[in-house]
């Protein structure tokens, strides 16, 4: 197995429970314990009220892809076989937005308004990335 | 009436050459750019008491900028300091300059940015966020920031590849009639589809230069401006405005703040959309064009695609914009050449790319991953 190069996240006392929620299937992130605003980024303190108390709260995963490109401009080498490969900006079910890719189909079969859901891609014994995959419709 | 509309004057613009300067540095493009807009306004280096700076991405000193630029050139400021906001800078160093100078803290600032970063090393490709960067999901570059709003803007009003390229060959066209433009030869709306992606929506032809250069732009008050040699150039209106949430604001991707920006800058000046002669409109990406006519009041939300078309932002049209080249042609000086243009179209002195009859112009600036913003409203004196 070829190591992973691509960059990895450093892991804090701070971001430990997002990674170790990633690492068991779940995507976690902060709930204000004050005024309940689910927050990402991870931070230390609610951008909404500036509480310091918080809980980190399982989301459903959920969400749609808010906007969405596709890199064909190589930036940093460890990318070069993914070239092209895609960027989604992901509109969770629960309010936060953050980046991450759609994985399992083609570049062009993702739009703006799909739904997705998250997918956990174990890259490193200690890092398992979050991505997306587009929910199945049953139309 | 606003106490600060047309208080203010820009009395002396100068650029180093732009382009690919093997030899040059930051410092070196700078002190270039400062000579010549003191030769420009008839101002000696004694009588500058003001100096802002913006420090260029190859500056090794970044912040302390200002103390390095005014030891090479000998100053000893009453007022200065050095600004980092990317292209949110220029107008922003400019609106500071304006208020010194009203305030007495100086009589003569000089604006002042110098970047080697063609022959020095981009350093525009790095990723968004802090700590847990957005790398890790291989978000990174400041195209990346502009494409996210191109392919919402698309998604949600139908706007096309093809209208970002009016964009494109609209400031080409201008450029061509630019001797100081690097980028000289016309291109078409075909050539502009047929360039590589970069990142998708965005093609090649979307994307600013990355260039050498200086930039100085020297402002006092409109009544020390009436002593001075060149043509009376008036700071209208003035606006900021920026929105730092990033991700935590949802219309973040469509940068509601520039609205802010270009409306305080109206109000100030007493000026409206009807009222613009010709713009010099914050073009990192040709997509963010789009946005300034949205945001500027030119059009309506979601319309700024067909706006461009027609010819309408060429010169000769109805809004001739980045009428120089712009940051897509010109030189990519993240927006200190916008002002320079401005007045220049405002002392009525652009030869074959002038504006007939031009009386009012719109700047813009724009910078960082769609968080700063800045208008400003020049109008000939």
């Amino acid at each position: 197995m070829s190591e992973y190069t691509k960059p990895l996240p450093t892991i804090t006392d701070e971001n430990h429970p997002f990674w170790e929620g990633c690492r068991q299937g779940k995507l976690r992130m902060q709930k204000c314990g004050d005024c309940g605003h689910i927050r990402y980024p991870i931070s230390h303190v609610c951008p909404k009220c500036l509480s310091y108390k918080f809980e980190w709260a399982d989301l459903s995963g959920r969400g749609e892809v808010f906007s969405y490109v596709v890199f064909y401009q190589l930036y940093n080498k460890a990318f070069e076989k993914d070239i092209p490969y895609n960027v989604a900006l992901v509109q969770l079910d629960e309010g936060p937005r953050m980046y991450s890719n759609v994985v399992g189909v083609d570049n062009d079969a993702v739009k703006i308004g799909d739904e997705v859901e998250a997918v956990f891609d174990p890259v490193t014994p200690e890092v398992t990335i979050p991505r997306f995959r587009l929910r199945t419709t049953t139309s | 009436m606003h106490p600060l509309r047309d208080k203010t004057a820009i009395v002396g613009v100068g650029a180093s050459p732009q382009g690919k300067i093997p030899g040059s540095t930051a410092i070196s493009l700078a002190v270039e750019a400062f000579k010549r807009a003191l030769d420009d306004s008839g101002l000696k280096k004694e009588q500058i008491d003001g100096l802002l700076t913006m420090p260029g991405s190859t500056s090794p000193e970044a912040a302390l900028n200002y103390l390095r630029f005014g030891e090479t050139v000998g100053i000893n400021p009453r007022y200065t300091g050095s600004k980092v906001m990317g292209g949110g800078t220029a107008g922003a160093l400019l609106h500071e300059a304006a208020l010194a100078v009203n305030a007495g803290f100086a009589n003569y600032v000089a604006c002042v940015f110098g970047d080697a970063a063609a022959t020095g090393g981009s350093r525009f490709s790095r990723a968004s966020g802090w700590g847990d960067s957005w790398a890790i999901w291989g978000f990174m570059s400041a195209c990346a920031n502009s494409a996210i709003t191109a392919s919402r803007h698309m998604a949600l009003y139908g706007t096309t590849s093809r209208q970002l390229g009016e964009i494109a060959v609209a400031c080409r066209k201008h450029a061509s009639m630019n001797p100081n433009a690097i980028m000289r030869k016309p291109i078409t709306i075909e050539d502009h589809q047929k360039s590589r992606w970069i990142v998708k929506p965005l093609h090649l032809l979307d994307c600013c230069l990355i260039s050498d250069g200086g930039v100085c732009v020297i402002v006092t008050t409109r009544a020390r401006a009436r002593d001075l040699k060149q043509p009376l150039v008036l700071i209208s209106g003035m606006g900021q405005a920026y929105t730092t949430e990033n991700m935590e604001r949802e219309d973040w991707w469509y940068v509601p703040h520039q609205k802010l920006a270009v409306t305080d800058a109206y109000n100030m000046a007493g000026a409206g959309p009807q009222d613009i002669d010709v713009a010099q409109l914050y073009d990192n990406f040709t997509s963010s064009v789009l946005l300034w006519f949205e945001h500027g009041g030119f059009c309506k939300v979601g319309e700024s695609g067909p706006f461009v078309e027609g010819g309408r932002i060429q010169l000769g049209g109805e809004l001739p914009v980045n009428t120089a080249g712009g940051n897509h042609s010109e030189s990519y000086m993240e927006g200190w050449l916008h002002i320079v243009e401005g007045a220049r179209q405002m002392r009525g002195e652009c030869g074959e790319r002038q504006v007939q009859g031009a009386e009012v112009c719109l700047v813009t600036g724009r910078g960082q991953a769609l968080n700063c913003s800045n208008a400003t409203i020049l109008r000939k004196g």
